[in-house]
């Protein structure tokens, strides 16, 4: 009985795997999209800086601060200065990105290490046009316990 | 609580019922694997490669299991494999909460707007957890799309 079920549950599984594998590979998505190949290069374009780069950028004022984490998460803290754009609301807040010159250096961050939110929003707005972003990517937590200026 | 367990027109509801939910839940998945990438990434537990594995692969299992739990065929087992499904669903959902996470389910939809996780949510799993328990323990094999079609002999009497 228990040889007859392992025996079925890895003939659905094996079944689920390849037909996901075939379906994804005729409509060009998932590991077979070709945006996702774009994107890495794209990423790799991506300049990453550690937390004594941000907090110098921060202080010369030169630098747009975006928080990329969800609204809630922003609301209950954020670097001084940040505007909120959560990678999921990017087409509602496309106006907000609009009005931001293309040359203007911007930071993106999200909650830390373990996040990737802040990289996704990067990859979109260099596919936008934007030339000068830079990815903080110990992001608010690394921030944070860094004392920093930081908005409650 | 025997006879329900072996109830063949209650056995047939719960499993085209539940079989029925995961054909719909799979669907927007299978057509959006790149929002689901995101949706599993929103819970901040795995890479990015194992989202797009999971992504690929889940949604299919999901609509595999659900029609075989509609059709009758390999009942017990596509029952057992989605009620782990939802056991897992339901912590990912619960650590979530826990970390504070204000983040889209991506059950049914992958519009990230659309139904937050949340108590409710839990209490909805837990209900679907029932569900397949009891067709993992029922006595599944009573009604099936093949019997239907080849009319066999031993048909249960109480639906012919």
């Amino acid at each position: 009985m228990k040889r007859k079920i392992i025996r079925e549950v890895l003939l659905i599984v094996g079944l689920a795997i390849l037909l996901g594998f075939v379906f994804t590979f005729i409509t060009k998505q998932g590991f077979f999209s070709n945006k996702s190949s774009s994107n890495s290069s794209v990423k790799n374009s991506l300049e990453i800086i550690p937390l004594q780069k941000a907090k110098e950028l921060f202080e010369s004022k030169e630098a747009l601060f975006i928080d990329s984490r969800h609204e809630f998460e922003y609301k209950l803290g954020h670097i001084e200065g940040a505007i909120n754009i959560a990678l999921n609301e990017l087409e509602s807040k496309s106006t907000q990105l609009d009005s931001i010159p293309k040359n203007k250096l911007i930071i993106i961050y999200c909650d830390g290490a373990d996040c990737n939110s802040s990289v996704e929003l990067g990859v979109k707005c260099l596919e936008s046009g934007f030339t000068n972003i830079k990815i903080f990517f110990g992001g608010w937590q690394e921030w944070k316990n860094a004392n920093f200026p930081i908005v409650k | 609580m025997k006879s329900l367990l072996s109830n063949p027109i209650f056995i047939l509801i719960v499993r085209v019922f539940l079989g029925g939910l995961f054909v719909v839940s799979s669907l927007d998945k299978i057509i959006y694997p790149e929002a689901f990438t995101v949706s599993i990434l929103n819970y901040k537990v795995v890479d990015e490669t194992f989202a797009i594995l999971t992504a690929t692969t889940l949604p299919w299992l999901e609509l595999i299991c659900g029609f075989l739990l509609i059709i009758g065929v390999y009942s017990r087992t596509s029952a057992l494999i989605l009620t782990t499904l939802l056991m897992g669903f339901t912590i990912l959902i619960v650590s979530a909460l826990i970390r504070g996470l204000d983040i889209s389910c991506g059950c049914f939809t992958q519009d990230p707007n659309a139904e937050k996780i949340g108590y409710r949510k839990i209490l909805e799993n837990v209900g679907f957890i029932l569900m397949g328990v009891y067709l993992v323990f029922a006595k599944v094999e009573g009604i099936t799309l093949l019997q239907v079609l080849r009319k066999k002999s031993d048909f249960p009497p109480s639906l012919s």
